[in-house]
């Protein structure tokens, strides 16, 4: 039997940042969409950022306006977006004003009109503002039910498929609304809420439908910024897609700590830090981007606690390579922390970065501060949401580094405060222990996927020159209570001999 | 016109009336007397099709707003209303001629249309202002370089 061609539906690019990847590729060419949501939700700003993007004075953009937004405000307002294009305002974009066809309430005349000014300018997109008011105003009418609302729709569907169009209507719908006969007709509905929660508005589109292509599940967070929307598509979860690396050791920055992992990182993994407030996660955190740049790779640090500029001071001293390279295309340091992050949000910034630089070390300092920052509603799912952002980050081949900050220095049972250990690789503990009545820093590993690793607990310190790491404490009992007793051979172990530490022979740790 | 937040090469507003009453002029010669004729075309055809995308209660808000403005240096204005329909019209226009003659209603529409240019220049910019008065009136600007020929030297 002879194969059947299959007729290709070709996608627009919507200019939307994120929505091409969410409606699985872009937007059918000649689809009829409705664009829903409430006051305010970004449905008139989604579809200038669409105009803009794809009309052309052989092919303009029609807007019509129907008792809703004035045409002068709206105007007004959507200048101020750096995707206003004035060539194309007025030209290959015009504004059309059905109010009055619309107060008469008479729908063969508002289809008239429209098909008019279609066939007069055979435009390429089609958008009504509010489509909405429309069925409101008509409805109101005894002479329409709603059997010549659908006719309506179904007239005007057909005939701007007819003349080759992409059209959208907007429309402010509630969800109990679905069943509205435009929900039927149209090939394609996006959703956009903005709900608040607490002092954060958390701004969400869904794909209801797209015909014809397989549209990105779930609800995906936006904002809207000088730049119009971004769309920030939910993570896949892709840890099936992760590359698989050839298990290559890459320094730490600190010869001790990679003599504890057995040799150095496996890179491509995801690695946490864990560890008491000043216990020095920061400062291996620095060593582990400066070893990068050493080498001539190009790494990311997304902080969430401190600005950039005091970040790089902080890490000055010890691994000038931070501020030297910061911004230099080999370094890049993101700074979120609005209080309304969404984790897609940050991972659709730490990747841009990520591809932009080339780079093959991430840092995030810290997930606590990273969970400060989310909005509440994302504090909740933050297990599954640092699940997702590592899965994401991973599957680039990217090796991570994350720190994160324990409470209690002295009781705790658990090694890390979000519980999310499950998400990585290599987990390195720090903690206080009290030593001859003198506290003490000890740091472990305690988990590495797939290599053997030091099991001891190891004294460090942090000095001039970054982590300096001494032998494994030996002869010590309870050093995961903090308070170890020492039960081996008469004399106390830790003499100054024993604090000279391997790591000091190896420094400096970089320049001379 | 006012000045638009980035510099603007959108002419003088004085200036498009000035050239939109010409080329409107151009084609009624032989309509006496032709500036104040000309003047109360354009207005006319200016509402008609600017009605065209901000809607006609738009429009009429604007032609209204710029018609009280103009009153307060052209008094004669007074008795002037903007009339609202598919053929909008200013009534009174006899009378002011007959009272004041053509040249000061011409001169008293133009007043109006330089202010509802500038006012649409404050409301979204001089340069889109002039833009949309243009679009709005395709065969005035057909041949852009007749518009241009009629701006003064600089």
């Amino acid at each position: 039997m002879k194969e059947k061609k299959r007729s290709p539906v070709r996608n627009l690019a919507t200019g939307v940042p994120g929505l091409d990847s969410v409606l699985g590729g872009g937007l059918p060419e000649y689809s009829f969409n409705l664009i829903a949501g409430g006051p305010g939700a970004g449905k008139t700003t989604l579809v200038h950022q669409l105009m803009f993007a794809n009309a052309t004075a052989e092919r303009p953009a029609l807007y019509f306006t129907v008792l809703g937004e004035p045409t002068l405000k709206m105007l007004r307002y959507q200048q101020q977006f750096s995707f206003f294009d004035h060539d194309l305002a007025g030209s290959a974009i015009q504004f059309i004003n059905l109010s009055e066809e619309v107060l008469d309430g008479n729908l063969d005349e508002v289809l008239k009109r429209m098909v008019d000014e279609i066939a007069r300018s055979k435009p390429g997109i089609v958008v009504v503002d509010s489509f909405r008011t429309i069925r409101e105003n008509l409805t109101q009418s005894s002479e329409h039910t709603t059997s010549s609302l659908e006719n309506f729709i179904q007239r005007l569907a057909l005939h701007l498929t007819s003349w080759e169009v992409t059209s959208f209507l907007l429309g402010e719908y509630s969800e109990s609304e679905q069943r509205d006969p435009i929900f039927t007709v149209a090939d394609g509905v996006l959703w956009l809420t903005q709900a608040v929660d607490r002092n954060s508005v958390v701004r969400k589109l869904q794909v209801i439908k797209t015909r014809g292509q397989a549209q990105m599940p779930g609800l995906h967070t936006f904002r809207i910024s000088e730049d119009g929307l971004q769309i920030f598509p939910r993570i896949p979860e892709r840890q099936d897609a992760r590359q698989l690396q050839s298990r290559t050791r890459i320094s730490t920055g600190v010869p001790g700590l990679d003599e504890m992992l057995g040799g150095g990182m496996i890179a491509g993994d995801a690695v946490m830090i864990t560890g008491p407030a000043g216990s020095g996660k920061s400062t291996i955190t620095t060593q582990f981007i400066a070893e990068g740049l050493r080498k001539d790779e190009a790494a990311v640090i997304a902080i969430f606690e401190e600005y950039p500029k005091d970040y790089v001071a902080r890490a000055d001293a010890r691994t000038p390579e931070i501020g030297e390279m910061t911004g230099s295309g080999k370094l890049e340091i993101i700074y979120l922390r609005p209080l309304d992050l969404s984790v897609d949000e940050t991972l659709a910034a730490i990747l841009e970065a990520v591809q932009r630089l080339g780079a093959t070390r991430v840092a995030i300092d810290s997930l606590s501060g990273f969970e400060v920052a989310l909005a509440p509603t994302f504090r909740i799912d933050f297990r599954e949401s640092l699940y997702r952002l590592i899965g994401a980050l991973t599957s680039t081949g990217v090796t991570v580094f994350m720190t994160a900050e324990v409470l209690d220095g002295f009781s705790y049972e658990r090694f890390t405060s979000e519980q999310v250990s499950f998400i990585t690789d290599e987990i390195i503990v720090q903690r206080y222990v009290e030593i001859d009545s003198e506290i003490k820093r000890v740091m472990a590993v305690i988990k590495m996927r797939g290599s053997d690793h030091s099991h001891g607990f190891h004294l460090y310190e942090t000095t001039g020159k970054g982590v300096v790491v001494s032998g494994p404490l030996v002869g010590y009992h309870g050093i995961i209570n903090g308070c170890p007793t020492f039960h081996g051979a008469a004399g106390s172990p830790l003499t100054e001999d024993r604090l000279t530490s391997r790591d000091e022979a190896r420094l400096p740790l970089h320049g001379g | 016109m006012t000045a638009s937040p980035t510099p603007s090469d959108a002419p003088d507003a004085r200036e498009l009336v000035r050239n939109l009453v010409g080329l409107e002029a151009d084609a009624r010669s032989d309509e006496a007397p032709v500036a104040a004729r000309a003047t109360l075309a354009t207005s006319e055809r200016l509402y008609r099709e600017l009605s065209r995308w901000l809607g006609s209660v738009g429009c009429h808000a604007l032609f209204t707003r710029a018609l009280a403005d103009a009153r307060v240096s052209h008094p004669l204005l007074t008795g002037v209303r903007v009339q609202k329909g598919d053929q909008p019209y200013f009534e009174g226009t006899a009378e002011i001629i007959d009272a004041h003659g053509a040249s000061a209603t011409a001169e008293a529409f133009e007043a109006m249309l330089v202010t509802l240019v500038e006012l649409l220049g404050r409301l979204i910019g001089d340069d889109m202002a002039v833009k949309l008065i243009l679009q709005s009136l395709p065969e005035f600007v057909r041949d852009t370089r007749s518009l241009e020929a009629r701006r003064p030297e600089a």
